[in-house]
């Protein structure tokens, strides 16, 4: 049988919901297992104090109590109760956080360590060095393929600047202490950076993937063909399957933005491209075939309006 | 020998009942390093720090307040280990 949460955190059955979180924060503080660590008992007592606050923490699960619908607790059932950090148990064997922590401050002496902060931590209040914010263009390759830039700040200073590939435009950046530090005493502000993407004439973007149009003849779209195309990452031969048309769309695998976590492709869509002004011999051996050798483009198309070629 | 199970951001944020975004204020803030920094994947150390920062928020601990708690328990948790070792 659980205890009565009101009772568990020190409260009347007519206390407002405001005071019954503060008596919960309260309790909490006090017996947080990562701020006692190893003390089995102020670590059942959180357990009790979390689940008194289960119970009547929000309006909605305090008017379920007190309607006399008690859950169990789920701490001593063994249930599906609020996961609780054990963060103190992963710590325990040298778990990466205090060794890092021994590593870096190992030699200090403690209150220094303390004492020294929460006074300058105190001032940060008063004055602040100001975050410095930039604006710079990159081109469509950079974004995708990530670069490294140098900028010059404000101050005079060069900061190289690594773009990641895949950087989506309007992307800001910051560097941490980069920013104004006109009050030595406090840490220095920020530097953002906001990426501008320059618009490349031809490619766009499309999520992880660049999109192209690459021109083929007439001749390439009907026989296929190999065609050298370029791609951010280099010059590749595409293969052209025989009979493509006009917007038939070719994936070149890997050749968008790649990185750790993206594999994006480069879509090439053709256009079939008639000579602009073609020899007159083309014409008449163009008409031969013509009339030798058939084919209904709108075939699909309904009969109505299949259009005729009269 | 300890094996480590390790997370994507994503999983990380169910598993600790918080959102995406969250995860990733915490790392820009430093006061969670991933276990795998480039690839970003977290290990069960990770998620319980997530909880404790996360827990701790809940108490009424303000973020410019965060680091100094985790500074302290993690002193705490290093000369606790110290006694018992």
């Amino acid at each position: 049988m659980s205890k009565n949460p009101y009772a568990v955190l020190g409260v009347k059955e007519t206390a407002t919901q405001e005071e019954i979180k503060k008596a919960y924060r309260s309790l909490a503080k006090k017996h947080h297992p990562d701020l006692n660590p190893g003390n089995k008992q102020n670590e059942a007592k959180f357990k009790e104090i979390s689940h008194a606050y289960d119970q009547i923490g929000t309006p909605e699960a305090r008017a379920k109590f007190d309607r006399g619908e008690t859950e169990e607790n789920p701490f001593q059932q063994g249930g599906q109760g609020r996961q609780w950090s054990s963060y103190y148990n992963t710590q325990q064997n040298s778990g990466r956080y205090s060794q890092s922590f021994a590593d870096a401050f190992g030699d200090e002496d403690l209150f220094e360590q303390i004492f020294g902060r929460s006074r300058s931590g105190k001032k940060s209040r008063q004055h602040t060095n100001e975050d410095m914010h930039y604006q710079m263009d990159i081109s469509f390759a950079d974004s995708i393929l990530g670069a490294e830039k140098v900028i010059t700040l404000a101050n005079g200073k060069n900061l190289s600047v690594k773009i990641p590939a895949g950087i989506e435009d309007g992307k800001k950046l910051r560097f941490k202490g980069q920013g104004n530090h006109d009050f030595a005493d406090v840490p220095a502000g920020d530097a953002f950076i906001q990426i501008n993407v320059l618009p490349e004439k031809g490619w766009i973007r499309n999520g992880d993937d660049v999109e192209m149009e690459l021109p083929v003849s007439f001749f390439e779209a009907i026989l296929g063909a190999e065609i050298s195309v370029n791609t951010l990452h280099g010059p590749v031969m595409l293969k052209i399957p025989p009979g493509v048309s006009t917007g038939t769309k070719m994936r070149i695998k890997g050749k968008g933005v790649l990185s750790n976590a993206k594999q994006g492709n480069q879509i090439v869509k053709l256009k079939v491209m008639t000579p602009k002004n073609p020899e007159p011999g083309m014409v008449d051996e163009l008409k031969k075939i013509q009339t030798k050798y058939q084919y209904n483009p709108r075939e699909s198309m309904s009969e109505n309006h299949a259009g005729g070629t009269t | 020998m300890k094996t480590i199970n390790t997370y994507q951001i994503k999983d990380a944020a169910k598993n600790c009942g918080v959102d995406k975004a969250v995860i990733l204020q915490f790392i820009q803030e430093e006061w969670i390093t991933p276990f795998d920094k480039n690839q970003l994947q977290l290990d069960d150390e990770d998620l319980e720090r997530i909880k404790l920062i996360a827990e701790l928020q809940d108490l009424g601990v303000n973020d410019d307040a965060v680091p100094i708690i985790l500074h302290l328990i993690d002193q705490l948790n290093l000369y606790h280990q110290g006694l018992r070792h």
